[in-house]
């Protein structure tokens, strides 16, 4: 290696330690984490406190719980991905919902279920890849390009559905991994653990991971250092679509019917999440911790409004100001900590 | 008889749709030598430096690598030729880490393209502190964002120190830097050609150009108008001469 012997420049102390409560401190997951931990000991507190009126511990409740919130917390880590880096994709609710029909169609044709759900998966990333190819070749903005595939897929579920709704009914061992429990919990919670895992492995500790990060925070920077930009992009926009479909895979064989208006609106609540849990609109910031947690921080506020018997326009309320809060406080950090 | 240059390009051409952004140009940089690459706005200095750097192809022209002719196809090419490209405003990205930059697009990975975190924090500490002698950064994974201009250029620099290179491509590195700043930069470029390591400076302060450089190429409308060596000119000549065109 060349030896240069250059004058020192002193950089800004960051603490004693690689870990200092500073910097942690500065870290939008930190506040999310934070949040979500208050308001769990809240809920937890006034459960006990009241068993009676605030049911939030009983094993209904959980229950309700466990099985609400890996709908849209497997979408949004998709979903998130992809924020990551740069982009957008708002045909999630449309691919969640043909993921319903397309299994259930392919299972009711005859195929064994494993090809069924495997093809369903394909499906989903290939469309998910399809958006990520027009976008980075015509050089459109994903808001639109995705905005387009959303109107398309959702016309195909109508065509394909004929407006009706088809059952599901897959064989036990099938339905039982997909949505039985284990050790008292909900199968599904288990998947949106396993993959939330999964995630942040690819995320935070990959190359492609690195290389979204690179891509999300500075295109021009990460092609200049070499990365293929085009590449890591329609890889990200397969991962949102594979994970719309697999949400839409589960919650199919849940509830044992997929109906075509299902999905409507998800693709905003899953950026909403994403935002909630600390990741930035314009990319290159953020974790699968906040992710997740957004997602638990969603159903968890939606779950006490409905425990309190608040009328249904308190939610909208609530994650609205969440989320502009979020927001607010996510960029104030940043700006602060940037020169 | 001269040596063999570094890099030479041979009667580069490069057009973008009606525009004729360079016409038959002839640039070298030598062993152990910094040259000036100047030029008014638009003259086709930046062009250069892409075709350089792999982000664009020439239409016509040859580069060649120790006497030897290459293909510059993409930023992988020309890194394996040893040039670092460092620009302005795009050396380092601003919301990841110091280690997560340094090692950006040559991460170090173990099975399952999972990345050896620990080796890159090592060699990334070590490179600044022993190597670079950047002295106070205490963690890798400070974000870049929070550095000054100054402290980026210096990682990016130590970031072409660490991978070899032979040749360092600086676009307008002095543009976002204060008056301090650009004097430690300058004196990096002395001490890595102490070192070895030659560089292109792209720039459109004459002051700092002549500083630094051992010799200048003057760009004007996409062609070469002259290539002069310091010892041959004043800052006063280098300063008419683009004016004049």
């Amino acid at each position: 290696m060349t030896k240069a012997v250059l004058e020192p420049i002193v950089l800004p102390a960051a603490g004693k330690s690689r870990f200092s409560w500073r910097r942690i401190r500065r870290e939008p997951i930190t506040n999310i984490f934070i949040l979500f931990v208050v308001l769990q000991a809240i809920c937890i507190i006034g459960a006990l406190a009241f068993p009676a009126d605030f049911r939030y511990l009983t094993p209904t409740n959980v229950g309700l719980l466990f099985r609400a919130i890996p709908m849209l917390g497997i979408i949004s880590l998709g979903v998130g991905m992809l924020m990551i880096t740069g982009e957008f994709d708002l045909s999630v609710g449309s691919v969640y919902t043909l993921a319903g029909y397309s299994i259930a169609l392919l299972y009711g044709a005859g195929m064994p279920v494993w090809v069924a759900l495997l093809g369903t998966m394909v499906i989903g990333a290939a469309i998910g890849a399809a958006n990520g190819i027009i976008t980075v070749r015509a050089g459109i903005p994903s808001f639109i390009a995705t905005m387009g595939s959303m109107l398309v897929v959702r016309g195909l579920v109508r065509w394909l559905s004929e407006g009706r709704s088809v059952t599901f009914h897959p064989d036990e061992t099938f339905t039982d991994l997909v949505t039985g429990s284990f050790a008292g919990i909900e199968a599904p919670f288990l998947w949106f653990v396993l993959l939330t895992i999964i995630v942040a492995v690819i995320v935070h500790r990959t190359k492609l991971g690195n290389h979204m990060y690179l891509v999300g925070g500075n295109e021009k920077t990460a092609l200049a250092v070499g990365i293929n930009t085009r590449l890591v992009k329609i890889i990200a926009f397969s991962f949102s679509g594979l994970g719309a479909s697999i949400a839409g895979i589960i919650s199919t064989t849940r509830v044992s019917t997929v109906t075509p208006a299902q999905g409507v609106g998800l693709e905003l609540k899953a950026v909403a999440i994403c935002v909630i849990g600390g990741l930035f609109l314009s990319g290159g910031r953020g974790t699968v911790l906040g992710i997740f947690l957004g997602a638990c921080l969603m159903y968890l506020v939606e779950d006490v409004l409905l425990l309190l018997r608040a009328p249904g326009f308190y939610l909208d309320v609530f994650v609205g100001a969440i989320l502009v809060i979020a927001v607010v406080v996510n960029t104030w950090l940043t700006k602060k900590s940037s020169r | 008889m001269p040596e063999t240059p570094l890099l030479e390009l041979r009667n580069i051409s490069k057009q973008y749709g009606h525009v004729q952004a360079l016409t038959g140009v002839d640039f070298m940089i030598g062993r152990n030598e910094v040259v000036g690459l100047l030029g008014d706005n638009g003259a086709g200095k930046s062009t250069l430096v892409r075709i350089m750097s792999g982000i664009e192809r020439s239409d016509s022209g040859s580069i060649w690598r120790d006497g030897r002719e290459v293909k510059i196809r993409s930023r992988k090419d020309s890194e394996r030729l040893g040039i670092e490209t460092i620009y302005q405003d795009s050396a380092l990205v601003g919301s990841a880490s110091i280690m997560r930059n340094f090692f950006a697009g040559r991460e170090v990975t173990k099975a399952f393209g999972i990345l050896d975190t620990k080796h890159m924090n090592d060699v990334v500490m070590d490179v600044l502190l022993n190597a670079v002698r950047i002295s106070g950064i205490n963690a890798p994974d400070i974000l870049v964002e929070e550095l000054s201009g100054g402290q980026r250029q210096a990682v990016a620099i130590a970031r072409a120190v660490y991978f070899k290179t032979a040749m360092l491509v600086l676009d307008e590195p002095t543009s976002a830097l204060s008056v301090r700043e650009t004097d430690k930069l300058l004196s990096h470029l002395t001490e890595l050609k102490r070192d070895g390591v030659s560089a292109v400076f792209i720039t459109h302060n004459l002051y700092h150009a002549y500083e630094s450089c051992d010799r200048f190429t003057i760009l004007s409308h996409g062609k070469v108008i002259q290539t002069v060596a310091k010892a041959d000119t004043t800052l006063r000549e280098l300063n008419e001469i683009i004016v004049r065109h």
